[in-house]
């Protein structure tokens, strides 16, 4: 630790962390101030305090219905991701073939495109399909849920392989050889060994594709159709003048249930992480 | 789970083997995601393609293909190629800035930071879990005309109220402020992780033989993270160069975007194909870059486990 | 049937039960001109008229309305606009999906999607005839459709049947804060005035040319040549750099929180920014500049294959009653093409600032009632270029 800062050094750069720990929080914490501010500007001065806005979202049916939305479109999709992602990654780090580097492009690809070009492709292929099913069938599926779905698994997949594969890499191979060893079958070694092993990075892949998912605008923006979710709904509220002290008060409890959300997730998951590596070692050991 | 382990080290290799072959085979596991990503990743770009040289089209057209809108975009006519130019420089200033913020906080949690460093990091990372649109629109009660800022400067008698400082909303200085601002937390985490797998022992042979903490820094430590600050770099130029959503809400009229024009091309001037032109060569571009920075981005060196 | 009969009808019998009787009148041939109308309409999509409609009953009852961002949510408490509707129809509330803008809107129904009922403008109604997705309106069902506005009606008109019932409508024109601007003329030249550099906001769309058209002099810009197109595009070049912001749905928060001193409005941001909050009014002025204001109208159209017929008819019946008209004008400063309208209801500064008592007032060279532009792509693509340059 001593080579990589003097004292000085070291005093700046806890400065400097909690620094950009302010810059990173302080608007966020603002934005909760306002939400109790009894006026419909956000805007200084404050003029008092008062829990309407927390009221008014409630009884607000679009906003409940944007919000249900995105909670169905971010657990569909993060749940296809990171099945996917499990498939993936277990081919990835288990199985040797031609063009892996190729295939693991591919699989990753989706992290460097621009969101905004994604959803206009996404737009394209809907109706490129659907002037093609009224043509010859008459049918007519048109955008929605289900395409917003389809362009967060795209998105996600790439996450849910990079929490799971350093975690299948840790896993020792012996262990599920073991298993395969004492008559389990291929799929019986996976359910009961490898799975479990797996869990603690699979749920981090949930909840990374659940947030990406639940907060995602530019692709949903394009394909939602009339399926407005939560962020679709913040935007043309953030645009016009009536809706803004709401949006913030729904923002805010949204904001901290992720933020719990994920704290406890990771505590959590660091804790099944020690657990199962003492019973590795116990297995290994024993 | 202790039993098995004698039989499985004695006949590792025949096992490993006999594993391989009886799953269910490689391509059966890869085709579901491999599928996905082709139908509804890899054709939509095919078709934005087709879009772009006319063999597809929103309306009916006696248009054929053509491949006039690529030719006027790239032989430098189209105003939309300055704007790319100015939407790159908007980028590569959010990208040095965020690097710039989050180098000495991956530095601090990797190499200096101790036993609370995961704590600390999460701290770090939580504001990117948190809403997009909020975390833009909090910027512009912060910055505007009548905002926090202007509020505290015309309460301090150094500007009058009819004259505050306007370059803070509606300005590109707004726009690569809010993206940095939107970005660090993202990008800390992979600057992190290099740092993180560094073999210590090096950095402290360095200082064992001699050379200054500063020494070893810069021709140690920072050669042997670049790897990390280059898939930062990567990871936010990226998404904003291709961001119309925060110049759109708070860039007015000068912050506007190279992303703003394609977005507005396909839901306003309903001019599909210049849009896909726009979009493609979007791709093309995030496609070299990969070309050239793409060995930063492999399945090890951004892992978050 | 005509109109003044409908009312009488509807006061008689129970609702329900009168539309049951227009419809077994219409099957049986009382209605027997507007079906002829109907069956002579070209070939596509003609299985609505072969079949017998269901009747109210037995639609499926939750209407989807296509209407513009701002409509349909209640942020502005517009329930009131169908206010009939909903208590007729108490457990079936409208569905509705909204566009910011109306060309993103008419490309989303371009590419199939389809609805009930949509609220085009009128500049754009000959496209969403074109689109071949609408059928006319059966005016007998609209109890409240003789009090409109026949000028307007007529308006409406497409081949003769009515695919379009008009119902608001509304100027363009610039609006400033009276306690920071002083304009040195009533003109639209206010949306570049030098002195005000960054305190000025258009719309997000191709309507600055149309205004900057109108600015220099142009015979006719809702149809202008190459040459003038581009004149207007440098035009507009070498102003956009005096503007802080374009404008995609509501300047309002922009010109209340002090951004913005001078915006191109309509008459609702006027009247928001005026009344806005309790007491926390701004003193804004609607210009009513001397190259004319600009205006629009706007109306409800039907979608051909719509299974709601009778309850969209009895939706558009809901927002052309005086009721309706009385909160549009009122609420959101906009006309309403119902006549019956008590203007004594009306706040006189509302009566005053949009000439509501003048029947002229809509008439050249009062105002430029907006009209389809022919070449509307090429405006667009020039409006992009500006925004481009900005």
């Amino acid at each position: 630790m001593q080579a990589a800062a003097s004292t000085n050094g070291r005093r700046s750069l806890v400065a400097f962390y909690w620094l950009l720990v302010v810059f990173l929080y302080a608007p966020i914490l603002l934005l909760m101030i306002f939400s109790f501010n009894d006026s419909r500007d956000v805007a200084f001065p404050f003029r008092g305090f008062t829990l309407r806005w927390y009221h008014a979202f409630l009884t607000n049916p679009n906003l409940l219905a944007a919000l249900r939305r995105s909670a169905i479109v971010a657990t569909a999709s993060s749940a296809i991701a990171v099945a996917l992602g499990v498939l993936a990654s277990f081919v990835l780090v288990r199985r040797r073939f031609v063009a892996k580097s190729a295939v693991s492009g591919l699989l990753l690809s989706p992290l460097v495109i621009p969101y905004l070009v994604f959803g206009i492709a996404l737009l394209i292929l809907f109706r490129a399909v659907d002037t093609f099913l009224t043509n010859t069938m008459g049918i007519y599926i048109g955008l929605g849920m289900h395409a917003i779905v389809i362009g967060h698994v795209v998105v996600s997949l790439p996450y849910a392989i990079l929490t799971i594969v350093p975690r299948l890499e840790l896993i020792d191979i012996a262990l599920e050889e073991a298993g395969r060893d004492l008559g389990a079958n291929a799929r019986q070694t996976f359910r009961r060994i490898t799975l479990p092993l797996l869990t603690p990075a699979v749920v981090s892949a949930l909840l990374i594709a659940f947030t990406l998912s639940f907060d995602e605008y530019a692709i949903a923006s394009f394909v939602a159709g009339d399926a407005a979710t939560y962020p679709i709904y913040l935007y043309s509220q953030l645009r016009i003048r009536a809706g803004l002290p709401q949006m913030i008060a729904i923002s805010v409890l949204v904001l901290v249930g992720s933020m719990v959300l994920v704290v406890a997730t990771e505590v959590g998951r660091r804790r099944a992480e020690r657990q199962l590596a003492v019973e590795e070692t116990e297995g290994l050991l024993g | 789970m202790s039993t098995g382990q004698a039989t499985a080290s004695s006949n590792g290799r025949e096992a490993r083997r006999r594993h391989l072959r009886t799953w269910p085979g490689t391509v059966g596991l890869l085709s579901p995601p491999l599928l996905w990503l082709i139908l509804f990743f890899l054709i939509p770009i095919v078709i934005v393609a087709a879009y772009s040289v006319g063999a597809l089209s929103l309306f009916p057209t006696t248009q054929g293909v053509s491949f006039f809108d690529w030719k006027h975009f790239l032989s430098g006519d189209s105003i939309y190629i300055g704007l790319f130019w100015k939407s790159v420089r908007m980028s590569l200033t959010v990208s040095v800035i965020v690097v710039l913020l989050a180098y000495p906080v991956g530095y601090f949690l990797a190499l200096v930071s101790g036993k609370r460093k995961y704590v600390l990091l999460l701290l770090i990372i939580v504001p990117f879990l948190t809403s997009y649109l909020l975390r833009v629109l909090a910027w512009k009660v912060i910055l505007g005309s009548e905002g926090i800022i202007n509020t505290a400067v015309v309460t301090l008698g150094l500007r009058d109220a009819d004259h505050p400082v306007q370059w803070l909303i509606y300005s590109q200085f707004t726009v690569i402020l809010v993206l940095a601002y939107v970005w660090v937390p993202f990008v800390a985490l992979p600057i992190f992780v290099t740092l993180e797998n560094l073999d210590r022992s090096i950095l402290e042979a360095a200082g064992d033989l001699g050379a200054s903490r500063w020494r070893t820094f810069w021709r140690v430590t920072f050669p042997m993270s670049l790897p990390g600050v280059g898939a930062a770099f990567v990871f936010v130029f990226i998404p904003t160069i291709g961001e119309f959503v925060t110049p759109s809400l708070v860039g007015g009229t000068s912050g506007f975007m190279y992303g703003n024009a394609i977005s507005d091309l396909f839901t306003q001037g309903l001019d599909w194909q210049t849009g896909s032109v726009l979009s493609l060569f979007l791709v093309v571009v995030v496609l070299v870059l990969m070309a050239i920075f793409g060995r930063f981005v492999q399945v090890r060196s951004a892992g978050a486990g | 049937m005509t109109s003044d009969i409908d009312p009488i009808l509807a006061s008689r019998l129970d609702r329900r039960d009168f539309l049951r009787y227009a419809a077994i009148l219409g099957g049986a041939g009382v209605l027997a001109a507007c079906k002829k109308a109907v069956e002579t309409t070209p070939p596509a999509g003609g299985s609505a008229s072969a079949s017998p409609r269901p009747s109210v009953d037995q639609e499926p009852g939750i209407l989807k309305v296509f209407d513009w961002d701002g409509y349909g949510n209640d942020t502005y408490g517009d329930h009131v606009l169908w206010k009939a509707y909903a208590k007729k129809y108490p457990d079936q509330k409208p569905k509705f999906i909204l566009f910011k803008d109306d060309d993103f809107g008419y490309a989303q129904v371009a590419n199939g999607a389809r609805y009930d009922v949509v609220h085009p403008c009128a500049y754009r109604w000959p496209d969403w005839i074109n689109l071949d997705v609408l059928q006319p309106w059966d005016t007998s069902l609209i109890s409240n459709f003789g009090d409109l506005n026949p000028a307007f009606v007529e308006g409406g008109k497409v081949n003769g049947r009515q695919y379009f019932v008009p119902l608001d409508w509304g100027f363009a024109a610039p609006m400033y804060r009276a306690d920071k601007v002083q304009p040195i003329e009533d003109s639209w030249g206010l949306l570049w005035d030098e002195r005000y550099k960054g305190r000025i906001s258009w719309w997000d769309s191709l309507n600055m040319f149309i205004v900057a058209g109108y600015f220099n002099g142009v015979a006719n810009p809702w149809d202008m040549t190459d040459q003038e197109l581009q004149a207007q595009k440098e035009f507009l070049i070498s102003k956009i750099p005096l503007v802080r912001a374009l404008w995609p749905v509501d300047p309002t928060p922009d010109v209340l929180n002090g951004d913005i001193w001078i915006t191109y409005a309509w008459p609702v941001h006027w009247w928001a920014a005026k009344d806005y909050g309790s007491g926390k009014g701004l003193d804004v002025v609607y210009m009513n500049p001397k190259e004319g204001r600009t205006s629009w109208n706007c109306g409800m159209a039907l979608f051909k294959d719509t299974p709601n017929y009778y309850h969209a008819h009895d939706y558009v019946d809901a927002w052309a009653s005086a009721a309706s008209a009385l909160w549009l004008v009122t609420n959101d400063a906009y006309g309403h093409t119902n006549t019956t309208l008590d203007l004594s209801k009306v706040p006189q500064e509302l009566v005053d600032a949009f000439s509501l008592d003048d029947p002229t007032a809509l008439e050249e060279p009062h105002s430029h009632v907006e009209r389809p532009i022919r070449r509307r792509d090429v405006y667009n693509q020039l409006w992009g270029e500006v925004k481009a340059a900005g």
